[in-house]
């Protein structure tokens, strides 16, 4: 089983949202997120997805090995929260992901990756 | 409202090595690994997502959005200087216990039309 923790920054969520180009100010602007029921600006599942991938491809052997990844955002990620992704091999070629905050929340669930080993990737 | 069954025009998009780079940087992946398997966040849902969002017949309020679900499914991973192609439609818009589910699916084929991403996301509005 691979296993990475993460603390999540504020300044990380701002990169993220340049770099993907997702820009909604539920990930910027506290005040905004506050006004439409957040408890203030929570992290881009994306971002999250993008963390488990980096543990999923640990666990395949490499990235270019991944052939599918599907997770359900199940709860919010906010700065400062420190997350435990695994990747845990439970077939030839399948992984079960999940996500786990501080609290011991899920935020990750129903994460399952998929990949080739050897020559095929 | 309802725009279930809706198809959008095609989006070509390059893969490009300085967004590339920022993005490995942001999520914290090695960028000498290549394309991260999740730059299908910007090249495949992220080409058409807009789309949807800026749609008016679909009327999705941004703000209340939460991205509830996503799935990736690759044939192959692209590579910096590629150019890929990918269309989306809209799978299933309900309303459903005061919340709207709207699936939303794009595919992204390489420049000669082999299959690269398919992409799943259920997005939920909260009303």
């Amino acid at each position: 089983m691979i296993e990475e923790k993460v603390l999540f920054r504020e300044e990380q969520i701002a990169a993220y949202a340049r770099a993907s180009g997702d820009m909604n100010p539920i990930h910027l602007d506290a005040k905004f997120a506050q006004s439409v029921g957040l408890p203030g600006v929570i992290a881009h599942g994306m971002l999250q997805m993008s963390m488990a991938a980096i543990v999923a491809a640990k666990a395949a052997g490499g990235a270019k090995r991944l052939r599918k990844l599907t997770v359900r955002f199940a709860g919010m990620v906010e700065p400062g929260d420190t997350v435990t992704f695994t990747a845990d091999e439970v077939a030839a070629g399948k992984l079960q992901i999940k996500a786990v905050n501080q609290h011991g929340d899920v935020i990750i669930s129903k994460g399952a990756a998929e990949f080739v080993s050897g020559r095929g990737a | 409202m309802t725009v279930e069954g809706k198809q959008y025009p095609p989006v070509t998009m390059e893969i490009e090595a300085d967004k590339v780079a920022e993005f490995a940087w942001a999520i914290g992946a090695d960028p000498h690994d290549g394309v991260p398997p999740t730059y299908a966040a910007v090249y495949c849902l992220g080409a058409t997502a807009p789309q949807l969002f800026g749609d008016e017949d679909a009327a999705i309020d941004f703000a209340r959005l939460l991205h509830a679900e996503q799935e990736f499914e690759w044939t192959r991973h692209p590579e910096v200087g590629d150019k890929v192609r990918s269309q989306a439609r809209v799978t299933t818009d309900i309303n459903r216990r005061g919340m709207r589910f709207v699936t939303f699916e794009t595919d992204t084929t390489s420049g000669k039309g082999k299959p690269v991403c398919h992409s799943r996301a259920l997005f939920v509005i909260r009303t």
